[in-house]
């Protein structure tokens, strides 16, 4: 099976101390109000709760398998990754349109307020690339985060998924099932978040106007063009009307 | 026929601009398709796209390759716009937006017809109806000329437009102004489509159809015969006579 990086995240471990968050801002030099990652809490009703305490559930851009922002990226800057399933944003490619922002039911992207392009959880690329693990996971104090790849048993996450396959859960909206690759073991805590993916108007517009309108344009005048060109190879010796051509005029 | 009597058409500083434009218009075309990459839209598939990035090394370079032959392409634009105006620059305009409706709208129907019929099919077809084999005497520029000059330069000041709020999203724009950014994107895919299919009519007619190939020569040698200039642009030709 293809590399899959990914977390399972035991919620009932998270004490909401929010180091994981301070820990990705000062690895990833997240801008003033941006966030990658994120933990969730619902309300502070005791009773709702089995066990009588508040779920936490930690979360961050999940590397969707079906990712809506890729659908809703026009230039192919946002991608999964195929090598290891991390859905990537080439900043050199981004135009900062924001259509990816709208488009991811959680909410994991955000622009950059400095770069000014899109921006979310990488899995902390930069330190993967000398060997560390994401930030947020090496600071979290009860290990409520465990990372790797979900596809190999030989590593933890993949451990953890195949020993849970049935229990872990994934936090979606039903009617956008983006197929997430953050899984959470026993009780995940709130679980209604996620929005419905929002296409922008002016994509939507694209998509079903502006693309079929522009193809039937292009193609009706390549066409003319073309039947244009067949007629003149067909009447080779076709020659406008002699002398008495332009004449209107009468100057002659 | 030793050698026919040329008459002078184009400057040389026309001429430059046009090939200029030309080659500008076709890099920026095909780079800008490649830019597009996206399941639902790609206008040519899947492959273009990927071929084309990989000739630039990468989509980023691509984006950054459009965008400075499009700055290029404005500078000399605008250099030429200032440097010509009066001379080239505001007649040119004033000659491609002053429609003469009777005889232009009468022109393009005939055109059209003609085109697709050929002229001896169009004198059988529609001489019957009164057609008397002739188009309506045309002025420097015919009817379809300019109203493929109007389209083209209205497209690209369109062009030009939403490609700068797109290059200006990355430096100057805050979250709240990203809905101009992506609505430019839909609108540059417009004008871009709108302008091709314009172009692609005025490639035809200029280098493939028989009956242009005086103008057509004349964009690389300045002079069109004056037989020609006599039977397509009648008016123009009756002008420099009076003189
Ligand atoms: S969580 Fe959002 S940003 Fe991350 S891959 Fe899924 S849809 Fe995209
Ligand atoms: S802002 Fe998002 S949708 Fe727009 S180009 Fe960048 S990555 Fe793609």
């Amino acid at each position: 099976m293809a590399k899959q990086l990914g977390m399972v995240i035991d919620a009932g471990l998270c004490i909401d101390c929010k180091g994981c968050m301070a820990a990705c801002k000062v690895a990833n030099e997240v801008p003033g109000d941006n966030w990658r990652n994120w933990i969730k809490s619902g309300d502070m009703d005791l009773r709702a709760q089995k066990r009588g305490r508040m779920v936490f559930q930690p979360g961050n851009c999940m590397q969707c398998d079906k990712p809506t922002c890729v659908s809703a990226c026009p230039t192919g800057a946002t991608y999964k990754s195929k090598s290891d399933g991390v859905v990537v944003i080439d900043r050199g490619l981004c135009i900062g349109c924001g259509q990816c922002i709208k488009a991811c039911p959680y909410g994991a992207r955000y622009r950059n307020d400095k770069l000014k392009v899109a921006d979310k959880c990488d899995f902390c690329a930069s330190r993967r690339a000398v060997g560390l693990e994401p930030a947020c996971v090496s600071t979290c104090p009860t290990k409520a985060r465990v990372f790797g790849d979900l596809n190999d048993p030989a590593n933890p996450a993949g451990k953890l998924m195949a020993a849970n396959k049935a229990k872990a859960t994934q936090v979606v909206n039903a009617q956008s099932n983006t197929d997430p690759n953050l899984y959470y073991l026993g009780e995940a805590g709130l679980k209604s978040w996620p929005v419905k993916a929002q296409m922008p108007g002016a994509f939507e517009f694209w998509k079903n106007l502006a693309d079929p309108a522009v193809k039937v344009v292009v193609g009706l005048s390549g066409l003319g063009v073309l039947a244009m060109l067949g007629k003149q190879l067909m009447l080779k010796n076709d020659a406008p009307p002699p002398e008495e051509h332009g004449e209107e005029g009468g100057h002659e | 026929m030793s050698s026919p009597k040329m008459i002078f058409r184009h400057t040389r500083a026309g001429i430059f601009i046009h090939w200029f434009n030309a080659a500008c218009w076709f890099f920026l075309l095909f780079t800008g398709l490649a830019l597009i990459q996206n399941p639902e839209l790609n206008p040519l598939g899947a492959g273009y796209p990927n071929a084309v990035r990989a000739v630039f090394g990468g989509g980023a370079n691509l984006l950054v390759a459009h965008w400075l032959v499009a700055l290029i392409w404005l500078a000399v634009w605008v250099g030429y716009f200032f440097w010509g105006l009066s001379r080239f620059v505001a007649p040119f305009l004033h000659d491609t937006f002053t429609l003469e409706p009777n005889r232009d709208i009468q022109w393009m129907i005939k055109k059209n017809l003609q085109m697709i019929l050929g002229y001896k099919m169009m004198a059988k077809l529609v001489k019957p109806l009164g057609y008397d084999g002739q188009m309506p005497p045309q002025e420097y520029y015919n009817a379809g000329q300019k109203v493929a000059a109007q389209g083209i330069i209205i497209g690209a000041l369109v062009l030009v437009g939403t490609g700068f709020i797109m290059l200006f999203s990355k430096y100057f724009f805050t979250a709240a102004d990203v809905w101009l950014v992506q609505w430019s994107i839909t609108v540059h895919f417009i004008a871009a489509g709108v302008t091709t299919a314009l172009l692609m009519v005025h490639i035809y007619m200029a280098a493939i159809s028989k009956d242009e190939r005086p103008a057509f020569i004349s964009m690389f040698t300045g002079t069109v015969p004056a037989e020609y200039a006599k039977h397509h642009h009648q008016l123009w030709y009756e002008e420099l006579e009076e003189k």
